[in-house]
């Protein structure tokens, strides 16, 4: 999965559980301030996002993201060591 | 205050409720008399826990909740019209109101002058608060212009000011920020709506608001603009202590009149409370009314640590509403059949005990995030070796559940969090009751919760059978 697939698919899910649109999402925007989505649905979102790619994602490192940006990174940065483990 | 003032002043309020209240009469007239709440206003209720600066009595919460509770063991009602004054409609304006603020509305507040409501829940948005729709968006007459339905206000026939949560767009520089907006519901475009019918606390006034293009200035604005979803965490906090407060009093009411009940009602040649059976349900009931007392106690205590208030909050509030109705539940039930006459008062404490299990946060929602809670920021462990097992037992669940589930996948499991919430409920109860037990009757009560609340930590959470297969056959008419 590309980058740019990967992060529509994120702004996606987080449309989902916030009322802002897919479209109106940008990487600065912060989980809680722009998105409204308070810490419960924060790590909501981040377990449905460890859910679809089967990511394995420590709890302490899920709760330390705060910004679109920070879950597009956690994701890469977890599917890019899924890749070098499977390889 | 310290509490030589406070006594004085909880003999003040049971004198003035043996000499005024009447429950029943409250239930059957859907309101509580205006002699009443103005004999409560004398008091100085109304200004307990508002600043002594603006003429309340600077109460801590240490001290509220026993006032709260001596008002609950005698009517629900008026616990829940002054519980929610002090708490919901009031907490907001003194944490973050600006002097302006504080000196137009306080001291009428205080003097009970004037009465507060929090209006927050919608039709479309209970228990999630991130679902809000009503909007205060900026006119370009620079005022505010506030639209949307509030559900449910307590207080709201007779509030002078309400705190209105809203969403605010881009106020504050947040994109999807929410606002605590001072609303006065004399303003043109607020419209009262007719009072609610209820099952229980129909003393206590439920209204609806409709906002139609309502005018509000920049400076009803409650605090920092765009960031009331903060604020409301600690508003909510004060909310559910103060409810937790009042359901002790409901248990206490409950478990007397049983006490009274069985010690005169024979059955079978003995006294009831003779009864094997009837005096295990007592102790029963007798710890769990301690366990909700000292995790009250405990949560108002942590009153200037806001994270841990908000965390015992959330297990008093679910521990107390379900130990009041239980024991309200279990009173009735040794009444036997004069329980279920109104006259007894037994039923409208059950009456009035219903609610508490859903307002203020639905107890199986706050059972789920006290559960996520605990997965993503677990409590920390107290020093009492006696609880080792206790804590090592939820830790367990905790760390089965994270390693199953890989991590935050766990945050999946809503069941699985909800069992794990119960246990931390449990837990904090029974920790709670065990820190402060001081006599070997105190020390007996807490042992008792401890081993339920072991029980509930070691409990499976998947169910035996297939219950999906239950319920689809349910949906589709074909079972039973």
């Amino acid at each position: 999965m590309t980058d740019d697939l990967l992060t529509q698919r994120i702004f996606s899910m987080m449309a989902e559980l916030s009322t802002v649109r897919a479209p109106d999402i940008r990487l600065e925007h912060r989980l809680r301030e722009d998105l409204g989505l308070d810490s419960v649905c924060s790590m909501e979102l981040l377990s449905m996002l460890a859910e679809e790619f089967e990511l394995d994602v420590p709890m302490e490192e899920a709760a330390q993201v705060t910004t679109v940006a920070g879950t597009v990174a956690m994701a890469q940065r977890h599917l890019a060591l899924k890749e070098r483990a499977v390889s | 205050m310290n509490d030589a003032v406070v006594e004085p002043l909880l003999e003040s309020i049971r004198a003035f409720a043996r000499r005024h209240v009447r429950p029943l009469e409250i239930d059957q007239q859907h309101s509580i008399p205006r002699e009443v709440l103005w004999g409560l206003a004398e008091l100085g209720l109304f200004g307990a826990t508002l600043p002594r600066e603006w003429g309340g009595a600077g109460l801590s919460a240490l001290q509220t909740i026993r006032v709260v509770t001596a008002l609950a063991e005698v009517d629900r009602s008026v616990a829940t019209t002054v519980g929610l004054h002090l708490g919901l409609g009031t907490r907001g304006l003194v944490a973050w109101g600006t002097r302006a603020q504080q000196e137009r509305w306080l001291p009428p507040l205080a003097s009970g002058e004037a009465i507060a409501a929090f209006a927050t829940t919608e039709p479309n948005a209970g228990s999630d608060l991130s679902a809000l729709q009503c909007l205060a968006q900026p006119a370009p007459d620079g005022t505010l212009q506030l639209f949307g339905t509030k559900l449910y206000v307590t207080n709201g026939g007779f509030a002078s000011l309400l705190t209105v949560t809203a969403s605010t767009p881009g106020m504050g520089g947040a994109e999807r920020g929410t606002s605590l907006l001072l609303i006065d519901p004399k303003t043109p475009g607020v419209a009262r709506q007719r009072e609610e019918r209820k099952l229980g606390l129909r003393g206590s006034s439920t209204t609806a608001f409709i906002f139609d293009q309502v005018a509000v200035p920049n400076d009803a604005v409650l605090g920092e603009p765009g960031q009331g979803a903060s604020y409301l965490a600690h508003v909510l906090s004060w909310g559910r202590l103060l409810l937790s407060a009042g359901c002790v009093g409901t248990a206490r009411a409950a478990l007397d009149a049983a006490l009274a009940h069985v010690h005169h009602r024979r059955q079978f040649h003995r006294a009831l409370v003779q009864q094997e059976v009837v005096q295990r349900a007592l102790a029963r009931a007798g710890a769990i009314a301690y366990g909700m007392e000292a995790l009250v106690r405990t949560a108002a205590a942590a009153e200037h640590d806001w994270d841990l208030l908000s965390r015992l909050t959330t297990s008093a509030k679910v521990f107390c509403s379900e130990g009041a109705f239980e024991l309200a539940d279990l009173s009735l039930q040794l009444h036997g059949g004069s329980g279920f006459i109104e006259d007894t008062g037994i039923a409208l404490l059950m009456r009035d005990a219903r609610v508490t299990r859903i307002f203020e946060g639905a107890n199986d929602v706050l059972l789920t995030h006290a559960g996520v809670l605990e997965l993503t920021q677990p409590a920390a462990v107290p020093t009492d070796a006696s609880l080792s097992g206790l804590w090592s037992a939820v830790a367990l669940r905790r760390n089965v559940l994270q390693c199953e589930a890989k991590g935050v996948r766990a945050l999946n499991r809503r069941a699985a969090q909800h069992a794990l919430g119960r246990a931390v409920i449990w837990r904090d109860a029974a920790t709670a009751a065990t820190s402060l037990a001081r006599t070997p009757l105190e020390r007996a009560a807490a042992a008792l919760l401890c081993d339920e609340a072991l029980n509930v930590a070691m409990a499976p959470d998947l169910p035996a059978v297939p219950t999906h297969l239950i319920v689809a056959a349910l949906l589709e008419g074909v079972f039973p």
